[in-house]
């Protein structure tokens, strides 16, 4: 009895105290232990850093016990290994924003719950929200926002006599001293961007609700703008002082570099290469006719995913920790030790971050800067061509133009949407071409042609013969349908022809 | 008309002898030039093939900087990197991997190919023909082909990732029956009568195998264990898949390649990288420089008679 009566406040006051920190945490039900995989950065270091921040996760989170395996996976695979085996792969792994879209469609991200998705919205900055943003959802938890480009600059070649914001003058100053301006172009579309960011060029990506690439709004092959950057471009890589690559070790070439426009993971090198000769800035203006345009960017970022999980409790779990890594407080210890660019704003805005000069030049080149958002995964190899493209030019408005068209059509390609037309022998056309039918607000497909007589013709979508056996056929007086399918018009005279792909039907009326 | 005739004579001697003093200098000359042109020409060829051999092996011992730069010869020399390699990164996890995998498909290999060569060499029995033609179409396949399903299959036996080993043995010996050739081709020039003799003697097959064929045939033994060996050690693609981002799983070409995966870790790996290189070239070339003798004999052994 003696027992009972000193066992029962014990249990109770033990369940109270339960009840107390279980709130604390979002619940008790979250207690256990959990054997997660997590893929980070291959860089030296970085696992270890993630292991002692689980730790500390473990001991804000009391009952919760994390049995991690961590593998070192670069950011800029980890996302075709996940593809390739979504169960074998980590639970937690971190990828460049470039990946967000392929990642959604292949099922290999969990959304985020709606306080996490709040939580990550309220603590990031706007651009990297963007990057986790698929349709009206997130699915991802931003990690840095340092994954953007500048100038690192050799002092000693670059001196202060050269205008350091005109692209020109340092190309001029690259060439007479003997040394590269070296900047990546025929072998990435994410460098080539940049100058057509900077005459204002777009190149927009939209999503449907489920995350899924749907449109793009490109203006690339601008007449104007367009063909600015193109300019810009060919004066890069024409130069004699080009050199096609993005490593700071560049610098210690046979020939060696005087600029090399890369970014936040090259700073380390860079200092030990050049020490007190590195200067780093934001990019340079190009001149084109009368005008001058700032060097565009684009800047991204690198994410935290976590893998669907089947069970509801070790989703949130996973979703728990995720948040963990890439609060505020971690995001801190990895400046601190790695040099990562924060997302998080107020670490963003600490002193130590702001001091640090190769971020004070991303920082500063961001304002000339497009967030990433969601690209479709051929674009980058169909925008690499443009500088190839533009280096076959003699450099005249009419060759660059075609260039950037030759572009264009490749990016229609990705959407290509087939209009409906009329085929048949009703006029000049024959049965080899489509006269192409106009597309209404409504969806539907409608011309108003005129029609000779004894004319036969089929209605069809793009050079597909099959979608003409699809439509149910609603003709005039004057018209028939004749043996082999064709429509055949007794009468001539002016018909409208509407076709509703979607209700699969054809309605002809004379006019 | 002698006159005429010394005169002809005469008028040919000194037409001759600078012909005879041409062609003797032709020849010598001709043989200096085309030697000296061999030599060069080998001497391009070997520096070609030896500059990316030398290069890795001076940036092994490059230690005042850790990324690939624009000169060869290191202006600091040391073994920072090699011990950067063994301590720092899963380097000797990797190399035993590479090296369990290496032997033991090495020795399952020996075992399968001599078995089946002798079967086919010495055995006449039904579906024989069909069994080599079968065997023949079926190498045609390009391997490569069956990589996405022979993962699934492996991912479903748990002999991925973390089981990676035992999976890629599984996978190197699996087909190595097909490649029965060359020691095939070996076995048909022993004589037969040898065979005929144990046989009479009392042995039997097995016997006749261990006991008199195999003591003959060590070249083709070394040719086959060497060749078996090889594969395995340098294999990239399939091992890659196989381990599936596991560093536990990874043999030394995956792992040393996971180091080089972005533009930081190439800066911060690069030399550590070339001095894995280098550790991975040597037991292969010790390897190599113990057995080439019997490697060629086996080589030229097997071809005698296909």
């Amino acid at each position: 009895m003696k027992l009972k009566k000193v066992l029962f406040p014990c249990a109770v006051a033990a369940l109270m105290l339960a009840g107390c920190t279980g709130q604390k945490q979002g619940g008790d039900n979250l207690k256990g232990t959990y054997n997660v995989t997590l893929w980070v950065s291959e860089v030296a270091g970085v696992a270890d850093q993630f292991r002692a921040q689980i730790r500390a996760f473990e001991a804000e989170n009391e009952g919760i016990k994390i049995v991690e395996t961590i593998e070192g996976v670069s950011e800029s695979s980890s996302a075709t290994q996940v593809l390739t085996d979504i169960d074998a792969a980590a639970d937690i792994y971190c990828f460049a924003q470039d990946q967000t879209a392929r990642l959604i469609e292949g099922g290999a991200l969990a959304k985020l719950g709606k306080a996490a998705a709040e939580q990550v919205k309220a603590e990031n900055d706007a651009g990297s929200i963007l990057a986790v943003t698929g349709g009206n959802d997130l699915y991802a938890y931003p990690l840095t926002s340092d994954n953007g480009y500048f100038m690192y600059y050799d002092k000693s070649v670059i001196t202060e006599d050269v205008d350091i914001t005109n692209f020109e003058a340092i190309l001029a100053k690259c060439e007479t001293s003997g040394h590269t301006f070296t900047m990546e172009a025929a072998g990435s579309a994410w460098y080539i961007a940049s100058w057509f960011f900077g005459t204002g060029c777009t190149s927009t990506w939209t999503t449907d609700n489920e995350g899924k690439i749907n449109g793009v709004v490109d203006t690339f092959n601008d007449p104007v703008k367009g063909l600015a950057a193109a300019k810009g471009l060919y004066k890069l890589v024409k130069s004699t002082a080009h050199k096609d690559n993005s490593s700071v070790a560049s610098f210690e070439d046979a020939t060696p570099a005087a600029v090399v426009v890369s970014g936040m993971w090259d700073y380390t090198t860079a200092s030990a290469i050049l020490g007190e000769n590195l200067g780093v800035a934001e990019l340079p203006y190009f001149h084109v006719g009368e005008e001058a345009y700032h060097l565009g960017s684009f800047s991204g970022n690198k994410l935290l995913g976590v893998k669907p999980q089947s069970d509801a409790k070790r989703a949130a779990v996973m979703s728990k920790l995720a948040l963990y890594l890439t609060g505020e407080k971690c995001q801190q210890e990895r400046f601190d030790e790695f040099a990562w660019g924060p997302s998080n704003k107020v670490v963003q805005n600490s002193e130590a971050v702001k001091a640090n000069p190769a971020l004070a030049a991303l920082a500063k080149q961001n304002q000339y800067g497009t967030p990433q958002g969601q690209i479709h995964g051929s674009w980058w190899d169909i925008a690499k061509v443009i500088a190839t493209d533009v280096k076959a030019t003699d450099g005249s408005d009419e060759q660059l133009q075609a260039a950037l068209d030759a572009y264009a059509a490749k990016l229609a390609d990705i959407f290509e949407v087939h209009p409906w037309g009329l085929v048949g022998n009703m006029a000049e056309s024959n049965w080899s071409t489509n006269i192409e039918m106009t597309l209404n607000a409504n969806g539907t497909w409608e011309i108003t042609y005129e029609f000779l007589a004894n004319a036969e013709f089929k209605v069809r979508c793009g050079g597909d013969w099959d979608s003409f056996a699809t439509l149910k056929l609603t003709l005039p007086e004057g018209m028939e349908q004749i043996e082999g399918g064709n429509i055949k018009v007794n009468t001539a005279g002016t018909y409208k022809v509407v076709v509703d792909p979607v209700a699969l039907t054809l309605v002809i009326t004379a006019q | 008309m002698s006159e005429e005739l010394n005169q002809v004579v005469v008028e040919q001697v000194p037409v001759q002898k600078p012909k005879k003093e041409k062609r003797h200098m032709g020849i010598k000359a001709k043989r200096i030039i085309s030697n000296t042109f061999v030599y060069i020409l080998l001497v391009i060829m070997s520096i070609i093939w030896l500059a990316p051999f030398v290069c890795i092996v001076l940036q092994s011992f490059r230690c005042e900087s850790t990324w690939m730069t624009g000169y060869i010869i290191p202006k600091q020399w040391g073994f920072d990197n090699y011990v950067r390699l063994f301590t720092k990164t899963k380097f000797p996890r990797w190399f035993l991997n590479t090296t369990i995998i290496s032997i033991a498909t090495a020795a399952l290999q020996l075992i399968i190919i001599l078995c089946m060569s002798y079967t086919l060499s010495r055995l006449r029995f039904k579906g024989r023909k069909a069994l080599m033609n079968a065997m023949l179409v079926l190498g045609l396949f390009p391997g490569i082909l069956g990589m996405i399903i022979l993962y699934r299959i492996l991912a479903d036996l748990h002999l991925t990732q973390q089981n990676a080993i035992p999976g890629l043995i599984l996978v190197y010996t699996a087909s190595s029956g097909m490649g029965y050739y060359v020691s095939k081709g070996f076995f048909d020039t022993l004589p037969k009568s040898l065979d005929e003799a144990a046989r009479v003697d009392g042995a039997n097959r097995a016997q006749v195998l261990f006991k008199v064929i195999l003591p003959l045939s060590k070249p083709i033994i070394i040719y086959t264990l060497l060749t078996s060996f090889m594969g395995p050690w340098g294999d990239f693609v399939f091992a890659r898949y196989v381990s599936f981002g596991h560093s536990d799983g990874m043999n030394v070409a995956v792992g040393l390649q996971n180091m080089l995966g972005s533009a930081a870790s190439i800066n911060a790996n690069y030399t550590t990288f070339c001095a894995g290189g280098v550790i991975v070239a040597i037991p292969i070339t010790i390897l190599f420089m113990c057995l080439q003798k019997y490697y060629v004999e086996g080589v030229t052994g097997g071809a005698v008679k296909g």
